[in-house]
């Protein structure tokens, strides 16, 4: 991995000299060391197969056990880890680079399209490939009553992953962690269950507070987070051909409490996701009679209800998210903000990974390895609000509302056009790229002189 | 096959990408087979047929030369195409992205190996194992005497490659004179080479186009070598005495070179791709490393 162009032989003796000194360094990981992964999600098994695939590579040979008490393929919300399933473009070929190539039988519906909706009409985005370039899935068995086991979950498949690699699972749950002698000891209900060289904290933030990490003592605190309201209707499948296609369907609606919602077709079931302030449990009705909504989903269709759930968002990272022998990661640690979060646990899963695997796993390791990823998450994010306060604005005010609309409209009739627009839209609700990246875009966007008015006007209302 | 599946669909057939074009996309298989073929002189040559999970296209995300061979698909197969740009951005961040990429092409490296160490122990056989030139010209020149008929001299003679000269490949009788070289239209076989028309010349003496040499002949007989129209050599018999051969003797002989001609072609036609197997096998030596 080190690249010896324009270094000098001091610099390449320097480096030798850290990585003999890593190598013999107590927090090294060596043949047969212990790794404790708590929780089994996505951040958890994406941790687990890349410490293994690179260990192997390295002649290294490391036991990772996972621990999870959830079963995956069970249904309705037991079963789930809460999320819209939207598995980004870039996270979907990416792992397909990995090798994990999603198989059909987790992928509920391959998507091509966003169809954006707004009190001032609607436009369809489509992806610049012209092809099912992102994944619908469920996080566990499916909607609760879900008849037959055709599909799988993508956790499950995840965690089977992992489990091929050569990681265990023990279907436990982890109530407490403390050091003795420098190492981490975990306990379940039942007592101790090991002693780990390294524990790896993968447990989100939708369990019930435990506070299993807080009380160990180095400083970490739970992320903040808000409530989101995601509801599964079941309809039959020529409705959702016909009404929703290979499309998700995102609307922006002047709705103060409203970030955005999307509806995402799976087979016979559509997920509704509700992203926003101070949700609650009417969150889905009021969505659901509005009439922008109503138009797409008219009166005359007749849809069940199959599963509702009100789960939890990282919206701030901790501070602190390692020590010696300890490592946060994905939604317990931090995540992208109101969009791709399994994007950013496969980051940071392997981040933290590379770092155990190729560096150690001391305080000072993750400080150097880890948390630059980490960081990086951090910053991006606050591009992420900047963006979201404008997302904000445009769909609140009708005259902007429109302007956007109709540059998108314009740019999609238009083979020609390079659609700046629309890829702003489009990676913004994708998770294909990084906020910064899409805010560079976005402002370099050219404005017509009187939205540059009519956006002036509208930030004087506000204050 | 449902249309909601990821990747795009190709039908039985349908070319991904061809052999020559520019690329800066690589592909990864959802469902079903692609063939990767090269171009080559004899034809499409398929040199691996790949599954679900694998990759190919990969070359083009590391260098900018055309794509190197053709990818088609075998029966309803679906796609991933992964854009090189994105790729690269990621790659930037996290180099451990490509290991598998790297994986698989190591394993080409491999399979190419292999198959180039079966092609040079090919080549090997096919020195040994087969008759060069000169020995299937004498052992042609055998059975006319021994099978066909009784004559005290013979040679066969070949134009060589690109040249219009007969040259002696293999002769038997009194002093075979094996550096004679004849013009195409020189002499009676320069003649019969020229004309394709097998000759019988029963007073040798009285024939303008014989060419005095050494040897003390009577009567011959000379019959072409002819493949695909075209004339490449001669099989010449004759005897001190005139008036040794007949007609059925040349008719005989005739039809029995029309055979030896394609023993022969095939002989040329081995030796042609032997010299290229050597020629590929010394520009991929390098392989050889690996
Ligand atoms: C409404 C909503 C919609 C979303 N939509 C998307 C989307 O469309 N696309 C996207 O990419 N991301 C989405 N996300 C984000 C995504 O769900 C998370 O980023 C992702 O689940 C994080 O994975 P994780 O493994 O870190 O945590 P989780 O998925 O929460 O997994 C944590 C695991 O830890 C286990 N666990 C917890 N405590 C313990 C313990 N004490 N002992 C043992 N095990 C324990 C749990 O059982 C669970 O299985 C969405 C989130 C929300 C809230």
């Amino acid at each position: 991995m080190l690249s010896h162009g324009g270094r000098s032989k001091s610099d390449f003796a320097a480096y030798v000299s850290k990585q003999a000194l890593a190598d013999s360094s107590p927090y090294a990981l060596e043949d047969g060391s212990k790794i404790a992964v708590v929780g089994g999600g996505p951040t958890g098994s994406f941790f687990s197969i890349f410490a293994l695939k690179l260990a192997k590579m390295i002649d290294k040979e490391l036991n990772i056990t996972i621990y999870d008490p959830k079963n995956f393929s069970k249904d309705g919300p037991a079963g789930c880890n809460k999320c819209a399933g939207i598995i980004s473009e870039l996270l979907v070929q990416t792992l397909a680079v990995e090798g994990i190539n999603l198989p059909d039988s987790v992928v509920w519906k391959g998507i091509n399209s966003y169809q954006l909706h707004t009190t001032k009409g609607s436009v369809s985005i489509a992806t610049p490939s012209f092809e099912n370039t992102i994944a619908a899935v469920y996080r566990g068995g499916g909607p609760k009553g879900i008849i037959g086991e055709h599909k799988e979950s993508f956790d499950d498949f995840l965690l089977g992953q992992a489990v091929k690699e050569g990681a265990a699972h023990i279907s436990v749950k982890i109530e407490g962690i403390e050091y003795k002698n420098g190492k981490p000891v975990l306990f379940s209900q039942g007592g101790e269950i090991e002693q780990a060289d390294l524990v790896v904290g993968a447990v989100g933030v939708n369990s019930a507070k435990t506070g299993i990490f807080p009380d160990m003592g180095f400083g970490y605190e739970e992320p903040r987070t808000v409530k989101a309201a995601i509801a599964e209707l079941s309809f039959d499948e020529e409705i959702i051909t016909e009404h929703f296609g290979n499309s998700v369907h995102l609307f922006l609606l002047p709705i103060k409490s409203l970030k955005f919602a999307a509806m995402i077709p799976k087979e016979t079931y559509v997920t509704l996701c509700i992203l926003g302030h101070d949700l609650n449990a009417n969150s889905v009705k009021d969505f659901l009679d509005y009439p922008v909504v109503r138009e797409v989903l008219p009166k005359s269709l007749s849809y069940k209800f199959r599963c509702r759930c009100l789960p939890k968002m990282n919206v701030k990272a901790p501070k602190i998210p390692y020590a010696d022998r300890v490592v946060m990661c994905g939604d317990a640690g931090s995540t992208r903000l109101f969009k791709d979060g399994l994007g950013a646990a496969y980051i940071m899963g392997k981040a933290a990974a590379n770092t155990a695997v190729l560096h150690g796993v001391s305080k000072q390791d993750f400080q150097e390895h880890y948390y630059p990823v980490y960081k990086n998450i951090i910053v991006d994010n606050q591009f992420g609000s900047y963006l979201y306060f404008l997302a904000d604005l445009y769909k609140n005010y009708g005259l902007l509302t429109r302007w956007m609309l109709q540059i998108v409209q314009e740019e999609q009739s238009d083979p020609e056009d390079p659609k700046r627009l629309s890829s702003v839209l489009w990676n913004m609700f994708t998770g294909n790229e990084r906020f910064k990246n899409i805010f560079a875009t976005a402002v370099s966007l050219p404005m017509r002189f009187d939205l540059w008015k009519a956006f002036a006007k509208t930030l004087v209302r506000r204050r | 096959m449902k249309e909601g599946e990821l990747g795009r669909l190709y039908s039985h057939g349908e070319i991904i990408f061809k052999e020559g074009e520019k690329g800066d996309v690589m592909y990864v298989i959802q469902s079903g087979k692609v063939k990767i073929s090269k171009n080559s002189s004899s034809g499409d040559i398929t040199m691996v047929t790949l599954q679900r999970g694998d990759i190919f296209g990969e070359m083009a995300l590391f260098d900018k030369l055309p794509r190197s061979a053709s990818a088609v698909a075998e029966g309803d197969t679906r796609i991933l195409s992964i854009d090189k740009k994105k790729l690269f951005s990621t790659i930037w961040k996290d180099p451990t992205v490509v290991l598998k990429v790297i994986e698989t092409m190591s394993s080409t490296i491999r399979r190419l190996s292999k198959d180039f160490a079966e092609l040079k122990k090919k080549k090997q056989n096919m020195l040994c194992g087969t008759m060069d030139l000169e020995e299937t010209c004498s052992f042609i020149l055998e059975e006319a005497r021994e099978n066909i008929v009784a004559a005290e001299n013979g040679s066969i003679m070949l134009l060589e490659n690109g040249q219009d000269r007969l040259h002696i490949k293999a002769a038997f009788g009194e002093q075979a004179q094996e550096k004679l070289k004849l013009a195409v239209g020189e002499g009676v076989a320069g003649d019969v080479v020229g004309t394709g028309k097998a000759e019988l010349v029963n007073e040798v003496l009285t024939d303008s186009r014989y060419k005095i040499g050494s040897l003390e002949i009577g009567s011959l007989m000379c019959v072409p070598f002819k493949y695909q129209g075209k004339c490449f050599g001669v099989l010449n018999l004759s005897s001190r005495r005139g008036n040794r051969f007949t007609l059925d003797n040349l008719k005989l002989l005739n039809s029995f070179s029309r055979y030896a001609a394609i023993a022969l072609k095939n002989v040329l036609c081995m030796s042609d791709l032997k010299h290229a197997t050597e020629e590929v096998l010394k520009h991929a030596s390098i392989l050889d490393v690996y």
